[in-house]
This record gives structure tokens, C-alpha cells and sequence, in this order.
């Protein structure tokens, strides 16, 4: 109907054509142009023929529609790294595919829509091999305005600034930073419901109620409460948390934080030790970004407390194997960095930036003396990075860096890194 | 923190709350129709430039990718140019109205933005940053534009479709 409508406006456009007299081409295809928009515009007033294609024209796409991304459709994102590092005490050196994600985004009509990340790490899944595929994000978001957005499903919790802008051209060297590895154990994702918006300028909050950690499933003595988290597998979701987060964004400035907080005890079912323990954690951090001229800087500090680190260290060692397997539980958890860089060459799409990174570390442990659980000198860690990163393409970044450790120099390496986003 | 629902509920009808709070539209900022009539006082007629396949080849440079549309309307007087582009920020297009006088930008204004994150773009602390800008080498902007922490794909769509306007101004009144 339509286009039979277009076809008799353009052939009476078109049998008008003398009289324009010396009418240019250009005159005559302008007058073609306001045919159609004229018929456009009817159409958009008539009646809809199905009540489910009654969205607003204005939301989607007024120049070309046929993408389908205006009203409804499927789009796909992704980014990955790889990484080259040698190491300085031992003089070995590895090559990894250290992650290919892949996000699939769905839009089911203006406000709601469906956002997921899949993770591949290392390159190869298989029982006799160390990648791991997982499902890094699946949630869907009902936005009723900039101000109020309601979401549900598996998210990243808005703490810190690296857990959820990860991309690797989005950050300064091969490696993730420590701190927002270590403490803050990017990348953080909870199964959960929560409410998030813009409401005033620049100003966003985030806050909703999620699942937890299981402090029952710790297997990791040097990098805090990392290794009890749950991402979404068959959770235990007995003890639930809390969490909130304030950033203000104004163009080369952010100034934030956050907190996360909740039981971890999940009444013993990982590990009857805990059973009605509530072993509450709390993480925290403020963080900011700052661009001066050429001049990128950035800070960041993160602490966290775990309660009833006494009996979390009594359930790992009876959890393990051997007496040797068990450690003591992260007790509490402090960390933050400095960072600065400097863009010294722009030119078109390249853009090269050195940069500087201090790190400190200090998780303190529950020692249990008695049964030889002491603290790991590795969980006191100070770090400097050295590096640059070059992009060749705003999306595209290549990286290389040099780090010391200062407690634990087996991790000293050179380090080269290609990373992309789309 | 155990499960206990009352808290819960609590949680969730201050979301709802939150939620009714919220119960503005948001999404479209202002309708491109009425964006080009507040510029001009009242909608003038539009006139349309042709993409050839040159000016094809030079809006995909300046954009990294081919234009989608073969032929861009505007709308133009003797000094100003008004032109409604759209670029994909990170998943979803971002659509806005950028206004040129003799070469420059006037002024710039997000008008649909579709994304749960980076509405922060359509800010005048970042929009303000285009004013005056112009083309220069290359057709690059002659200036820096600040991005904002974890909108960095929004904030290129925005730059790629400030010079597309500039170059479209220019191309339009050789």
C-alpha cells in the first residue's frame, strides 16, 4: 500500500516536471524529497495496522530505519587482549590469548532492553586446560528516563572504576592493575536487582541487592575474598548484600565511590564450620579521574573488612586437603594506586601515551600460630609500573610496560600487549 | 545479611519509588523537527545533498566506516546549516542535531540517546566543548574534545559526527 502510494507520488512528481519551466535537477529531486516526507508523515499518522508496532517514530532511527537498531534488533560488541610477558628472576616468558568477550545486546522495544558479555580466558576450555569460559554479564534494563532505570539479572558491581570499564583500550598497561584485581576483584559480577540513573548533571547512582560472596569456597590466600566469589553459578544466596555507588562525570573528570556489604557465612552450606557464622563483608573505595591538558591522572582507594576471620580460617583448614594447603582467611583489606600519563604524540588515530603506576597492597590475615597459619608476606605488596600505551586506532591499543614488585620479584616482567574494543 | 523480606520489600518499593520519581521521558530529548525550527524561527524547507561516490569516500574517513544513508537532508540559510546525523555509540545509535555558522559550529544537541550508560553526552559541560570548533588538517576538529570516564565510544560517535557536519556544511555551500 505504501509503496504504491511512493510510486504514484514520484509519477506525478515526475509528469509535473514541465511545468518547473527550467527547473534544475537538483529543484526537482528536493521536491521529490518533501513527496516523500509529506507521504511519510501521513503515514506515520495513520492508524497503526498492529497495535504491537505502535512505538514512537521519533525513538527509532529517523534516517534509516532498515538498521532496526531504533525499535528493536541485535547487536553485538566485544573486546579482547593479548599478552606477552618475560619474566626477570626466572627468564621464562608466556604468550597468552588472555580474553576474548563477546556482548550481545538486544533491544526489545524503547525502554527495555538486554545487554550480556561471554568471556573466553587463555584461549581453550577443556578439563586439561586453564581457560574458562563464563557469563560475564546478563541482565536486562527497563529504562522509565535517564533518572530511573531498573535492572535484574547477573551485573558488575559499580565499585571501583576498572570493574566496569575494562575494555583494553580503555586502560593504561598490559597487566589489570593490582588493586582493583586483589581487592576489589574485578571483574566483580553479582546475580541481583537494582535501580541506577543520571539525576542532575552528571551525577549517577547506582544501589540494589544482589548475591554474595561464599566465604566457605576461599581457596586463594593471596588475593583477598577474590576466590569466594560466586558469579552466578549456582549460587548460595542465604546471605544477601547490599550495594551503592555515587560518580560524578564531567568531561575529563570523575570523582566517585562505592560500597558493598552483606554476610558471607551462607549458613555453612560450602563449609559446615560456618554454619550460622555471619562473616560480613564490607568493601569500599573512592576513585577519580583527572585530565589536564595532555595529562591523564588517576587514583584510586579501596578497603574492606571481613568479620569473623577466625572461624573463616578454622573452616579453610579444615576444608584442606593437607595442613599446608590451609592459610589464613584476609582479615581486612587495603589497597590504592596512583597513576599518571602523558600524551605526547597525537597525530590522526595514533596517540601515545608513557605512563606511571604506583600500587600498594596490604591484606592482613586471622594468623592461627597454633596450627602454623601465619600471615603471607605477599599479601604486603608494593608495585611500580613503567610502560606506554599506543593507540593506532581509538579502539585498537598496543602496550608495553615494565613491573617490579617489591615483596614478591618472582612477578617482576616485561610485558607487551595488544588489546581491542568494537 | 540474612534473607529476610521485609527488607526486601522495603528495597523494592524504594526502587519503585525511585522509579516513579523518575516517570519523565527521558529518551527523547527534543524532536529533530522541532530542534531545526527553533533554529531558524520556523521549520524552512529542506534541502538535500547527494552522496557521491567521492563524497562517500570522504564521509567514510572522517566516520571509519561507509555512511549508511546515500543522500543527507538539511536545512540551510545564508550563514547557518542545520545537520541531523546519527552514530552508534557503543551498542545503539546516538542521534543529534549540530548547527554550523560559516564554518563553525554553533552549537550542538543530543536529541535521542538510546543507551542505559554515557548520557552524560548530552550534557552542556561536554556538548560546549564543540562550539566554535572548526575543521582543520585532515578534517579533524582543531581542537581536543575531554571525553568522560566510561563513555568513551559515545564520546567518539559525537566527535566523528561534529566533523561529518562540518564537512557536509562545507561540501554543501562549494
Amino acid at each position: 500500500m505504501k509503496e504504491s502510494t511512493l510510486a504514484l507520488a514520484l509519477a506525478a512528481a515526475f509528469a509535473a516536471a514541465p511545468a518547473f519551466g527550467q527547473a534544475t535537477v537538483d529543484q526537482k529531486l528536493q521536491i521529490l524529497q518533501q513527496e516523500i516526507d509529506d507521504l511519510k508523515a501521513q503515514a506515520r499518522k495513520a492508524p497503526p495496522t498492529q497495535p504491537s508496532a505502535q512505538l514512537s517514530w521519533d525513538y527509532s532511527s529517523p534516517l534509516d530505519r532498515s538498521l532496526g537498531l531504533g525499535s528493536g534488533g541485535t547487536n553485538i560488541t566485544g573486546y579482547g587482549e593479548v599478552a606477552y610477558s618475560k619474566f626477570r628472576q626466572s627468564g621464562n616468558a608466556t604468550a597468552d590469548l588472555q580474553r576474548l568477550v563477546f556482548g550481545f545486546n538486544h533491544r526489545f522495544d524503547e525502554r527495555l532492553s538486554f545487554h550480556s558479555e561471554i568471556e573466553i580466558e587463555h584461549a581453550v576450555v577443556s578439563s586439561v586446560d586453564n581457560g574458562e569460559m563464563a557469563v560475564e554479564q546478563a541482565w536486562l534494563n527497563y529504562k522509565v528516563s535517564d533518572a530511573a532505570n531498573v535492572k535484574g539479572g547477573l551485573f558488575l558491581i559499580p565499585l571501583g572504576i576498572l570493574n566496569e570499564t575494562h575494555e583494553p583500550p580503555t586502560y593504561y598497561g598490559v597487566m589489570r592493575n593490582q588493586v582493583e584485581t586483589r581487592i576489589i576483584p574485578t571483574t566483580w559480577r553479582e546475580l541481583g536487582a537494582g535501580v541506577h540513573g543520571v539525576v542532575s548533571e552528571g551525577l549517577r547512582y547506582d544501589a540494589g541487592i544482589t548475591t554474595n560472596f561464599d566465604s566457605g569456597k576461599l581457596d586463594e590466600r593471596t588475593t583477598g575474598i577474590r576466590s569466594a566469589h560466586q558469579e552466578g553459578q549456582e549460587a548460595s544466596a542465604r546471605n544477601l548484600a547490599v550495594y551503592g555507588a555515587l560518580n560524578y562525570r564531567r568531561p575529563g573528570l570523575l570523582v566517585g565511590g562505592g560500597v558493598f556489604t552483606g554476610n558471607t557465612g551462607q549458613n555453612g552450606v560450602s563449609n559446615s564450620v560456618l554454619k550460622g557464622v555471619s562473616a560480613r563483608l564490607t568493601l569500599w573505595d573512592v576513585h577519580t579521574q583527572y585530565r589536564l591538558g595532555r595529562l591523564d591522572l588517576q587514583a584510586l582507594y579501596a578497603a574492606g573488612t571481613l568479620g569473623d576471620a577466625g572461624k573463616v580460617t578454622a573452616a579453610i583448614l579444615a576444608a584442606a586437603p593437607t595442613p599446608a594447603d590451609a592459610f589464613a582467611a584476609p582479615r581486612t583489606l587495603k589497597g590504592g594506586y596512583v597513576q599518571a600519563a602523558y600524551h605526547v604524540y597525537k597525530l590522526r588515530n595514533f596517540d601515545v601515551a608513557p605512563f606511571v603506576r604506583y600500587e600498594r597492597i596490604d591484606i592482613k590475615q586471622q594468623e592461627d600460630p597454633a596450627n602454623g597459619l601465619l600471615q603471607d608476606p605477599n599479601n604486603i605488596e608494593r608495585i611500580k609500573t613503567f610502560g606506554v600505551n599506543f593507540w593506532v586506532h581509538p579502539q585498537v591499543v598496543l602496550k608495553a610496560d615494565i613491573q617490579r614488585y617489591a615483596t614478591d620479584k618472582s612477578q617482576d616482567r616485561f610485558s607487551l600487549g595488544l588489546g581491542f574494543m568494537f | 545479611m540474612s534473607w529476610r523480606p521485609r527488607r526486601s520489600l522495603a528495597l523494592l518499593t524504594l526502587a519503585l519509588g525511585a522509579v516513579a520519581a523518575g516517570l519523565v521521558r527521558g529518551d527523547v530529548y527534543q524532536e529533530p523537527d522541532a530542534f531545526v525550527a527553533e533554529v531558524f524561527g520556523s521549520k524552512p524547507a529542506a534541502k538535500v545533498l547527494w552522496l557521491t561516490k567521492d563524497l562517500q569516500m570522504q564521509a567514510a574517513a572522517i566516520l571509519g566506516h561507509p555512511p549508511t544513508q546515500l543522500r543527507q537532508r538539511y536545512w540551510s540559510d545564508s550563514h547557518k546549516s542545520v545537520w541531523i546525523l546519527e552514530e552508534i555509540g557503543k551498542e545503539e545509535l546516538i542521534t543529534a542535531g549540530f548547527v554550523v555558522v560559516d564554518g563553525r559550529i554553533d552549537h550542538v544537541r543530543v536529541l535521542v540517546y538510546r543507551e542505559s550508560r554515557g548520557q552524560e553526552v548530552r550534557y552542556p559541560s561536554f556538548l560546549k566543548q564543540f562550539k566554535e570548533a572548526k575543521l582543520a588538517r585532515g578534517d579533524r576538529l582543531d581542537r581536543e574534545i575531554d571525553g568522560i570516564a566510561g563513555a568513551t565510544l559515545s564520546v567518539a560517535a559525537m566527535e566523528r559526527m561534529a566533523r561529518l557536519a562540518l564537512f557536509f556544511d562545507r561540501t554543501g555551500r562549494e
